[in-house]
Order: structure tokens, then sequence, then C-alpha cells
């Protein structure tokens, strides 16, 4: 690490202009048009898709680079905006065409479009990145192959302004993917400039430098991602300037401080505050909150579908048939979210969305009487969560195990450290999990291709239902909607009556914020994106 | 003859001190090698951990544990782990993707300097406080002390520190926001020695210095709260003890005055505990105190040992227990060099 690097750079410039001028004249002027983002976690790779970088780069990273395209938003249930999955709209290309088979994609660029040194954007560029996207070892290659964008041939220049991906099938999630954070546009002069033979695509290089074209340009960050000051890009060409001149991101380990910080005014915006600060910060002067239902998000209490004794339906039936649901409902959830328990539907639901409420039926003497039947009566089994889930899970678990007792279940709780979780959950080794997470997509089948079926380890209940693993295949390249739409409802009604999970909730995203502050908007990230905030 | 004297004793302390640092060799190889051990004994995939995308499988797992080194069979790791020890390279942390050795050496004034502020503060209470309550036991000052000490060590650190932050910076608003050692506004220093105080001097930059000073005043307090107790309990018993001793005893007999035997005499005598357990504290705070650093976001060694143990991420943990292991023994022969100036009697060798 002896290169002198562009941070070196301006860290050097900065001192000494620090030592010019009057730094804390300059401070005080620009707090007014500077956004303070507090979170818990670290910004440890500033482009997207390092393999080691943490969570909560990615969303970060999509406001330092540019996508070839985006996502639209419209107005939310909670009072912010939320993104519209099913608008794509161009951003660093100028337009974009889809052929009518669905086969080949076309981008036109925007010759106005420049990095931040100042070179305008190639087809090139665009060509290698891509070609990086589903060549390096990368977060970005599987995402990139959930969308059929396997291979650097499928990606040609046409000429000067125009690149083609052409598909093999017509996948309905090959251009949302490419407007995801992993599908980042890099300018590839500079980033080639410092790739070195061991490491083609200079992934080292980019986890701590940019070479990127997005509205803000990284002007200072910390060697340990605890501190990034960002700085609008004046020149930016992928949409309206954004509000704040610079964003502070700074990290802040204890959730009770990081509230402290949003009710004194000195912290701007706060994503991951405690659930117990809550209610304190709806209250507090100068600050609001959103609250968002995640289109795609669930918890639910999931059962491993291979293992005994829940490789029996009967027994997993019954256990959905006992819950105190609106009870899980009020105390995990403290009533925020949606319900995906008080479906009224019969059969198969009216839509194929999903997760969408599901029809469980309540009868506790049913099921008492089911899990008898089935011989499965004086049973003990172990539910595992993960502790940094546990606000939510704690309340649920112990409900749940009051409950289960009723129908001659004992269920001991096992509240697991992060690490260990993961391996049980890689293992699969968990007969039965409480576990909340999302697709990024809401996309009814992909969510089904993730969550339940596969055996990637986010298939918690190894369910392999031979109905679903046909019908998959065929509704992701299902150009027509009403075909499409036939297939998912089968879909969820399948997975109600094997009940491989049962679903409890779908959560909100919590946003904490000055009062001020308007143009929120939620991602299929749920990271922040600082480029639709305005202040006051 | 005096001068050849005076350099065979010099060589004499190099040799004991030389002595000394050799003599913990193995017991820091002990260390190192149980760490490395118990840290792949505990459950936990870090490789499961690091690769989150829910798109990622097999052959993603399989890189990261390639870069993890943990393809290789447990000996082989071993020894890979001590080769690069041997070049000074512990190795690189997933949590930060950098090499840990940088991240130790960023993070340790930090924590130092936070440390001795805390440590420099709870002696400057805790030494008069104890010697006055011992000066006149029973008293309504000595049953104070006593109700401070209790008061300080049965306040966890974190309640304690959360509370100096409600009082003063969200009540009354006298100290700065808790958000780590430098407004991010301000500039930092060019770095010299690490401790910011120090570099903010050297570079002349006394507003910077202020401000550094200002955001490191509400965690030393929350660590010299706690460490008080022990430092003023000891040198309490140990000043109670000495002054009915029968020296301190004669020294009042021939009519020395009471100040130069309380503090010459009895005090000097008094204190090799205390330094033994600031000895021991300092050691203790320096990686123990994650709670303060958690809660004032003090970017310390001590958080990033424990985050990166939440994470199973190896190379950092080790790296940090290695560190501290080897502060531990410094620490252990500065208090023994200090003993040899308190006390004529004690000598190295």
């Amino acid at each position: 690490m002896t290169e002198f690097n562009r941070r070196q750079v301006l860290m050097a410039a900065a001192a000494a202009t620090a030592a010019a001028s009057l730094p804390r004249l300059a401070a005080a002027q620009s707090r007014e048009e500077t956004l303070r983002f507090v979170h818990g976690s670290v910004w440890t790779a500033l482009t997207a898709g390092d393999l080691t970088g943490s969570r909560a780069s990615l969303p970060l990273s999509a406001n330092v680079y540019d996508r070839l395209v985006t996502y639209g938003r419209k107005e939310a249930p909670g009072g912010g905006w939320e993104f519209d999955f099913t608008v794509i709209e161009p951003e660093l290309c100028e337009s974009y065409s889809v052929s009518d088979d669905g086969l080949t994609l076309t981008f036109k660029l925007d010759p106005a479009a420049k990095w931040h040194d100042g070179t305008p954007v190639t087809a090139q560029d665009v060509k290698w990145s891509l070609d990086r996207a589903v060549s390096a070892e990368t977060m970005s290659k599987s995402q990139l192959a959930s969308g059929s964008i396997t291979s650097p041939d499928q990606i040609a220049i046409v000429d000067e302004t125009t690149v083609t991906v052409t598909l093999p099938q017509a996948d309905r999630l090959a251009l949302p993917n490419l407007a995801m954070y992993l599908a980042p546009m890099i300018n590839s002069t500079l980033a080639k400039s410092h790739a070195t033979e061991a490491d083609p695509w200079a992934i080292e290089w980019l986890r701590t430098n940019t070479a990127a074209s997005g509205a803000y340009t990284v002007e200072r960050m910390s060697p340990d991602g605890a501190q990034v000051v960002l700085a609008r890009n004046e020149a930016w060409t992928g949409g309206p300037l954004p509000g704040f001149k610079r964003v502070i991101v700074q990290s802040v380990p204890e959730a009770s401080t990081r509230a402290t910080l949003l009710q004194k005014g000195d912290a701007d915006l706060c994503l991951d505050f405690s659930p117990t600060d809550l209610e304190v910060l709806e209250a507090a002067d100068g600050v609001k909150v959103i609250q968002t239902p995640q289109p795609s998000g669930f918890a639910a209490l999931i059962f491993n579908t291979q293992m005994a004794p829940f490789d029996d339906p009967k027994l997993r039936k019954a256990i959905s048939m006992a819950l105190p649901y609106d009870r899980i409902f009020e105390t995990a959830a403290n009533g925020q979210g949606m319900k995906l328990y008080d479906g009224a539907w019969e059969g198969e639901p009216e839509t194929g969305a999903f997760p969408q409420p599901m029809p469980y039926a309540v009868d506790i003497e049913a099921a008492k009487a089911m899990v008898e039947e089935a011989g499965h009566a004086g049973l003990t089994v172990p539910l595992y969560y993960t502790v940094a889930k546990a606000g939510d899970f704690d309340p649920a678990a112990a409900l749940i195990q009051e409950a289960l007792a009723k129908i001659g279940i004992t269920v001991e709780i096992q509240k697991t450290p992060d690490a260990q979780y993961a391996e049980i959950v890689t293992a699969k080794t968990a007969p039965m999990l409480l576990e909340r997470s999302l697709a990024l997509l809401p996309s009814p089948d992909y969510f089904f291709r993730i969550f339940l079926n596969g055996d990637s380890r986010w298939n918690f209940s190894s369910w392999a239902n031979p109905e679903v693993g046909e019908i998959l295949p065929k509704a992701r390249y299902e150009a027509d909607e009403a075909a499409y739409e036939t297939m998912t409802r089968r879909l969820v009604s399948l997975a109600y009556e094997e009940t491989p999970m049962v679903m409890l909730w779908k959560p909100t995203t919590k946003a904490a914020m000055a009062e001020g502050i308007a143009g929120y908007t939620m991602w299929y990230h749920f990271g922040p994106d600082f480029r639709t905030l305005d202040p006051a | 003859m005096r001068a050849a004297s005076g350099s065979g004793a010099a060589l004499a302390a190099v040799k004991g001190v030389g002595g000394r640092l050799l003599s913990a060799l193995p017991a820091l190889f002990g260390v190192l090698a149980l760490t490395f051990i118990l840290m792949r004994v505990l459950p936990g995939d870090p490789a499961s951990f690091f690769v989150s995308s829910p798109t990622a499988g097999e052959a993603e797992l399989a890189i990261v544990r390639q870069r993890m080194g943990l393809d290789h069979p447990l000996p082989m790791q071993f020894l890979y782990y001590l080769r690069d020890l041997a070049t000074g390279d512990l190795g690189t942390a997933m949590t930060t993707g950098r090499p840990v050795a940088d991240d130790l050496v960023e993070r340790l004034p930090a924590s130092l300097e936070l440390t001795l502020a805390g440590l420099l503060l709870a002696v400057a209470v805790a030494v008069p406080a104890g010697v006055l309550a011992a000066l006149r036991p029973g008293s309504v000052f000595d049953h104070g002390v006593r109700v401070l000490c209790s008061a300080g060590v049965s306040l966890p650190t974190f309640v304690s520190g959360l509370l100096l932050i409600y009082v003063f910076y969200y009540w009354l608003g006298w100290a700065p926001d808790p958000t780590g050692r430098l407004d991010i506004f301000a500039f930092p220093p060019e770095t010299v020695t690490g401790f910011l105080l120090i570099d903010c001097l050297l570079a002349g930059d006394w507003e910077t210095w202020w401000s550094s000073l200002s955001r490191l005043i509400l965690p030393a307090c929350t660590m010299a709260l706690f460490t008080i107790a022990p430092l003023a309990r000891i040198t309490r018993g140990s000043m109670l003890a000495v002054l009915t001793s029968d020296f301190v005893r004669t020294a009042e007999a021939v009519g020395l005055p009471r100040r130069k035997v309380v503090v010459t005499y009895a005090l000097r005598n008094a204190l090799i505990p205390v330094v033994t357990i600031s000895g021991t504290i300092f050691s203790t705070m320096l990686g123990a105190n994650v709670l303060v650093e958690k809660v004032f976001s003090w970017p310390g060694v001590g958080r990033y040992a424990l985050d990166a143990l939440m994470a199973s991420d190896y190379a950092p943990v080790q790296g940090f227990v290695l560190l501290m292991a080897t502060i531990f023994v410094f620490v252990n022969l500065a208090v023994d060099l200090l003993y040899a100036v308190i006390d004529p009697r004690v000598s190295l060798s």
C-alpha cells in the first residue's frame, strides 16, 4: 500500500486548505446544506459487489455510482415515497429499448454524461462494466445471472453511443437487475490503470477508490469506513441535482446514541435506530419518522421440510392452526407493517402477489387432534433465531412457545449469535427458525426462486416441491402478464397447502429524519438514497 | 571508579529488562496458539457470515474461504499464520478489508489516549481521596469516598456513559456530540504519534486540540468513574497499614512535621500496591472498555476486536489478543521499573 492514491491526495489537499483558511467558518457555512447520516455499520467498500464489503456499503455506493437504468418511484402509504418495480427509467443512459421478442436490450448513451474526472462516458466503459459484473469474483455475477446475463459475449458495442445486451430467453429480471446497485457503471480507463495481473478487474483498488459518474463524489473517507464525506457532483446527468451539497456518512455504533443525535438535531437521517427508540423519536420535536411496508419483506416461522419431524406436512399445518397471530403482530411487530395471516381466500388467491396474507384458520382443538393423530404428541423441538433480530423475535418466540405447549409441543428457544446462526442456516441443521428477510425484487417468481426453491441457504425450509420446480423456470421467461399471474397464483396456493413456512407479518422500513427533509424514498435495498432528499 | 560502577549498573538494568522481555516470549506464544485454536473451535462460520447476498452460493463461499485461508487443514493454517507473523503480517480483516496491522496501529492510539486520560483522571481523584480517607478513618469524608466508590463500581460503564451523554450533551448542551475523537467538520492534524492531543499541539492547531479535548472529557470521565473505586480503596487500605507501622510512629515520635511524615514517608511506601493495581487496570481497560468505545463511537481497538469476534473474523481477534498480551508484558515491566523508583530496595535483577 505504498501507492499514492486519490484519497491521500485529497486528504493532503484538505489539510493544506485547512492551514491556509479559516476552517471553522467554512464548516459553519456548509452545515446548512450538509446532510448528516448516522448508521450502526461502516462503509468499507466504495464500489458495490465487493465480497468482503459490509452490507451497508451496497446501498451507499449507489449514491456515488450510476446504473444504466433506475426504478421509478411513487408515493408510499407512510408519507414518503417508495420505488416502483414496474417502471424503469434511464439513469446513465439517455434512453433504452427492449426488442419485441424481449431478447435484446438496447441502451443509448447520453453524450453529455461524464465521469467524475471529467472524461466522457463511452460505450467501451459500459461494456467493460458489464463484462466485469459477469466475470469478476464479485456479488454482481450471481445477481446478473439471476436475470440470464452470464457472459461478456452477450454485451456488444454497436456504435460510439450504443450498447446492446442479448438474452438467451426473454428473462423478466434482466432489465430490473441492471437497475440494481450490483450493476454499477465504472470508468474503465481509470479502473484499468489500477488493475494488476492478479486482479484484472481492479477489485482491490475499487474497494477504497471510486471510478464513477454518480450524483456524489467521495471527498474524504477514513480508512476504517467509519466516516465518509460526499460532495455533490455538479455535473451529474443521471437525474435532477440532489438537494444537499454535502453528505456525511458517519458510523455511530450505539443505537441510543444515534437516537440522541437525531433528537438534538446533530444528525439528519437515521434508518437503523432501535425499536425502543421509535416512540421517543416520534414524539421528539423536529424529528419525523416515516414507516413504509417492505413490498417483498416477510417475517415467518420456518420449518425444515427435509428433516424429521417437520417433513410431515400435517404437523406443519397443525402449527399454522395454533399460532396467536394477532398477539404476535401486536407485540413483535408493534402492530406496524402488514398482516400476512388474515387472508380470506380459499383454494387459490385472487392475485399472484407474494408475500400476501394467507388464510390460516386458527383452531386449537383441531390442531391438537392433528398433532396426536400424526403421532407427534409430546414432541420437543428447538426454535432458532439470530441475536441480531432478537428485538422482534424474543416476544414472537415466547408467544409461539406458549401456543404450541397447548397442542402438546414443547419449544426450546435457541437465540444464537450471528456467525453461528449463519453456519446453522447454511448447513440446514435447524428444524425450526424464526426469520425475517426480503427479496430485493418484489417479483413473486423471484421470491419463490430464492426463498422456496433450490438448495441455497436462503431456501430456509429446504422445500423441494416438484410442481414449484416445474412452474418457476416457465414463469421466469413468461412475457404474457395473464399467463404469469396464473402461474404465480398456483405457486402461492402450493405454499399455503404445504406450509413450508407460516407467514406472520410484513415488516416496515423505518426512517427517522429531521422534520424539514422532503423526498425520502424507500428503495429495494432499504438503504439511504441521498439523491432524492431535499432540505427544508 | 564511580563512572565505571554507574555504567555497570546501567548494563545490569538493560540486561534485566532484556531478560524479562525474553522470558515473556513463551507466554506470548502460548497466548497465540490458544487464541488461534479457540477462534476455530468456537461455533460460527465466517464465510457464510460474510457472503450474504441472496443469490450467493457455494462458489462465493469457496472464494471467501480461500481468501481467509480456511481451505487448508488446521495445522497448516497455524504454520502459515506463524510464517506471516514472522514477517510482521497479521493477516487481513474481512470486516474492514484492510491489513490487521494497519487497523490496529491506527486504532491503538485512540484507545491509549482514552485509557491514559481516564486513568490519569482516576489517579488524580482516587489517590488524594484515598489518602484523606485513611488519615481520618470513620469520618464523614471516609464514608463519602466509600459511597462514591460503590456507586462508581456498581454502575456499568455504558449506563454511566449514557447518563453523562444525557446530562451534558442532550440536556445541558455543554459537551459536543458523542461521535468519536474529532468533530466531523474539523480537519485532522497530520498523524505523528496518533494521539490527537499531541498531534494538534505539534501542528500548532489549537482549535482542533480543543475539539479533541472536549470530546475526550466525557468518555474519560466514564472510565475514571469505574476505575476510581479500586484505586481509592487500595490507596486507603495501604495508607492505613503504613500509617500504623513502626517507622511512621518513630518519625512522628522524633517530631518530624506531619506533612513530611505523610507525604514523604507514608505515601511513598503506600504507593507500591497502587502502582501495581494501576498497571493491571490500565492493561485491562485498554482492551475491555468496549462499552465506553461503543457508546461514544470511539474508534478504539476494543470495539474493533468485538465486532470482529461477532463476525467470527479470525485475523483481527488474533492480532488484538497478541497486541494486548504484548502490551501487558510491557506494562508489567514498566510497573516493575516504577517499583525501583519508588522503593530503592527493589531492583530488577
